[in-house]
């Protein structure tokens, strides 16, 4: 079984997909175990798979038998091995966490939910492993139709969001697309390593500068990055609980791996950094990016829209990082992507726990739970730690090796960007964290006198949203002590040799 | 805002435009796209796969998990119309209609009345669609089967000549869509029920997907058809002929059964008791 890694992980959970949407019309128990299974399988193999690539440093799976430019090919190296793990790592301990949303949410369509679910995940797994331009597209179109509707379903503002975002992002995959058509038309091929491999002779060609440039511009747009934001912040902010977890620490950390497999893999870093002078305006649009990301954040009273804000900030320095172009920075975005889909769970689970048990979703809603929920708020303080940068955090890592990939590339604006987003960061969360600590709970801002100030009863969030909460907290701690592990074991080999 | 945003276009559709002037000219021998791997398709696809239609070769076969993703594209919007649509529990309407078929008489039953029982006699009518034509009516019964034949032959006729799943799929959804406009929604609805669909639709899918997992189980890589041979008793070529045939009707199950599930969302708003 062991060759078949790459496939297991996305036909595994594409039949129990279909499994769990027929299981909702027959028997509503089951969708949860296959829902849980399928996706269960897909992260072992996936981490099989790291496995197998840190030892052979590339793997590769050929659909349908056929070799690589006739047919369509899974590659997996050091780059996407490692975001495949966080991707299925992220989608299983979401769903455990969601159980209880789900069923309260959308009781009679569980089994549609779970298949969208699942298929989405499939989506992004499937655009990580992929070693085809054109496949890529075709698993954006499953994670983007099985996206909007998981964010659409919800009786607010819900449905408009999810439809302004399905527009904005229809555009961003049309011009992926058209992209990959003018490499098509250029190259004659979809294989992304035979497109690179005839890169050296066509880096002159309009159209493949074309290609590159609308490439970029479609991804910016799905991945949220400044000034491309727009959609993101309301379609964020009004999804229901258990999507969330889902879509928004991956949607955006997995369109920032296409981006730079795309411009290291697909077009080489030699066209992409040298022969297009693009990367200097981009590092500048990141920083931008992260200032007014933050300074939007600081901006905001309700905090799922806050977190959004900061995921605009921190999409800025992963592009940013990469496009310094040099080791260090690409070393930082990379593991930040890991390290962002993790912190921006933990975000969002938190969020999740926190909607259940308080009437609103303002940081002055907020007051007295850290008496009310002291479990919940240790692990939410570690989520908060993690996107300022304290070590031993993961958060700090990365941020690490952003800021020495600027201090290399001699761009201070950037570090400075960094810092000042770390310091607006640690201003974000210490608020909440004295709402929540000093000010008493009140039940529905003091409508209710009764409880004003006596003792407020301890009402932890259920263990079956606890357990994975604490794992993705705890998991931050150790994804920071083991960035060390991971820079040199994988990320190294992750990057061309050419850059230093 | 508008104007900027006109701006932009205007500005991507014009560099977009510029830059097609280094394509080959269409139909150039020696453009790239012509000259890299179209040859290897035109001249291998009999000898690979026996079928002599090289795009259903290179659809189904060569680039055939692409055509399964797509296949679950539009599953996938069969979900989101029914996730995002679907009400179950819908309040009794106003008024309902009813139609005395003995009499071709239209009654108007309302709020709180006795409602007769459905029957021969009694047929419940939509309140939007009050009148029946007969002639509408007739003649659409009388062409469906041949509408649902034809699909069939474009289903088969895929290796042959255009055609294959998708198009089949959406001619035979057509027919029952037919059906629902000619007469109502219910009666679509009495002749295929939206579960049949839903399981229809998931086992379409299912015959693309898991004769591909069938050929990973059997040993070689993922929806490798030629480990069919074993199993229908042919060479490995003819099997990967055959191969196809399986999955294009799998995808032809499931457009078929997609498009009939979203035009019953869609027709009524989610309700599925009175259509359009």
């Amino acid at each position: 079984m062991s060759q078949h890694y790459p496939a297991l992980i996305i036909v595994v959970p594409l039949l129990a997909a279909l499994a769990a949407a027929a299981a909702g019309w027959i028997n509503k128990r089951y969708c949860f175990p296959i829902a849980v299974a399928s996706l269960a399988a897909s992260f072992v193999s996936s981490v099989f798979l790291l496995g197998r690539v840190i030892r052979v440093k590339e793997v590769i799976y050929e659909m349908a038998g056929w070799t690589a430019p006739i047919g369509i090919v899974y590659r997996v190296d050091a780059l996407n091995g490692l975001v495949i793990v966080v991707v299925t790592a992220v989608a299983l301990v979401n769903l455990i966490y969601s159980k209880s949303a789900i069923e309260e949410d959308f009781p009679d369509k569980m089994g549609t939910y779970y298949a969208l679910y699942i298929l989405f995940a499939t989506g992004l797994a499937g655009m990580v492993v992929t070693g085809d331009a054109f496949n890529l597209y075709v698993l954006m179109e499953i994670a983007s139709l099985t996206g909007y509707s998981l964010m659409g379903l919800r009786r607010d503002r819900a449905t408009v969001s999810a439809l302004n975002y399905l527009i904005v992002g229809t555009i961003g995959a049309t011009f992926y697309l058209l992209g990959v058509g003018y490499i098509y038309i250029a190259t004659g091929t979809l294989n992304m390593a035979e497109i690179a491999s005839f890169m050296s002779q066509m880096s002159d060609s309009g159209s493949i500068r074309m290609a590159f440039v609308i490439c970029l511009a479609g991804l910016f747009i799905k991945m949220a990055f400044f000034p491309l934001h727009g959609w993101l912040p309301n379609a964020y902010t009004y999804t229901p609980t258990a999507s969330i977890g889902l879509i928004a620490p991956l949607t955006t950390k997995v369109t920032v791996y296409i981006m730079i497999r795309m411009a290291l893999s697909v077009f080489t870093p030699e066209f992409s950094f040298k022969t297009i002078e693009l990367s200097g305006a981009i590092v500048w649009l990141a920083i931008i990016g992260i200032v007014a990301g933050s300074c939007m954040a600081l901006a905001q009273k309700n905090f799922k829209k806050m977190f959004t804000y900061i995921i605009v900030a921190e999409v800025g320095y992963m592009v940013g990082g990469f496009w310094l172009g040099n080791r260090a920075g690409i070393s930082g975005s990379v593991l930040h992507i890991a390290n962002d889909a993790l912190m921006t769970l933990a975000l969002f689970m938190a969020a999740g726990i926190f909607a259940r048990k308080i009437k609103g979703e303002e940081i002055s809603d907020m007051q007295g739970l850290f008496r009310k929920m002291p479990w919940t708020m240790a692990a939410f303080v570690l989520g908060g730690l993690s996107i300022i940068g304290v070590p031993p955090t993961c958060g700090f890592f990365s941020k690490w090796y952003l800021i020495s990939g600027g201090i290399e590339a001699g761009n201070y604006y950037f570090v400075g960007a960094l810092l000042f987003s770390s310091l607006i960061n640690a201003v974000l969360f210490f608020r909440i964290f004295e709402v929540a600590y000093f000010e008493p709970f009140s039940e529905s801002h003091g409508h209710d006198h009764s409880h004003g100030h006596e003792a407020v009863a301890v009402e932890e969030a259920p263990l079956g949203m606890l357990i994975p909460f604490y794992v993705v907290a705890i998991s931050l701690v150790i994804l920071g002590i083991f960035s060390g592990d991971l820079i040199t074991k994988i990320i190294y080999f992750a990057i061309p040799a050419g850059i230093v | 805002m508008k104007k900027l945003g006109l701006l932009t276009v205007v500005v991507c559709g014009v560099l977009l435009l510029l830059k097609t002037a280094e394509f080959a000219d269409w139909g150039d021998p020696n453009s790239p796209a012509s000259r890299h791997l179209s040859p290897y398709f035109l001249e291998n696809s009999i000898k690979d796969s026996a079928v002599p239609n090289v795009v259903t070769a290179v659809l189904a076969d060569y680039r055939g998990f692409d055509t399964m993703f797509e296949t679950t594209v539009i599953l996938a919007a069969g979900l989101a119309c029914f996730f995002i649509l679907r009400v179950r529990k819908t309040e009794k309407p106003k008024s309902t209609y009813y139609r005395h078929v003995p009499t071709a008489t239209t009654l108007r039953i309302i709020e709180g009345a006795v409602l007769p029982e459905q029957s021969k006699v009694f047929k419940r009518i939509d309140s939007v669609w009050v009148p029946f034509d007969l002639i509408l009516a007739t003649t659409c019964k009388a062409i469906i089967p041949f509408i649902q034949i034809f699909a069939l032959y474009v289903i088969a006729h895929g290796h042959h000549s255009p055609g294959g799943g998708f198009q089949g799929g959406v001619v035979l959804g057509a027919s029952i869509i037919l059906m629902a406009i000619s007469r109502n929604l219910g009666a679509a609805i009495a002749h295929l029920k939206e579960k049949t669909t839903v399981l229809m639709a998931m086992i379409g899918v299912f015959i693309y997907a898991g004769t591909g997992a069938f050929a990973a189980l059997a040993g070689k890589n993922f929806l490798d058809y030629s480990t069919l041979a074993t199993v229908l008793g042919v060479d490995e070529i003819m099997a990967r002929s055959h191969g196809i045939l399986i999955v294009e009707t799998g995808v032809a199950i499931a457009v078929m059964a997609v498009m009939v599930w979203i035009y019953y969302n869609l027709s009524s708003a989610g309700k599925q008791d009175e259509g359009l």
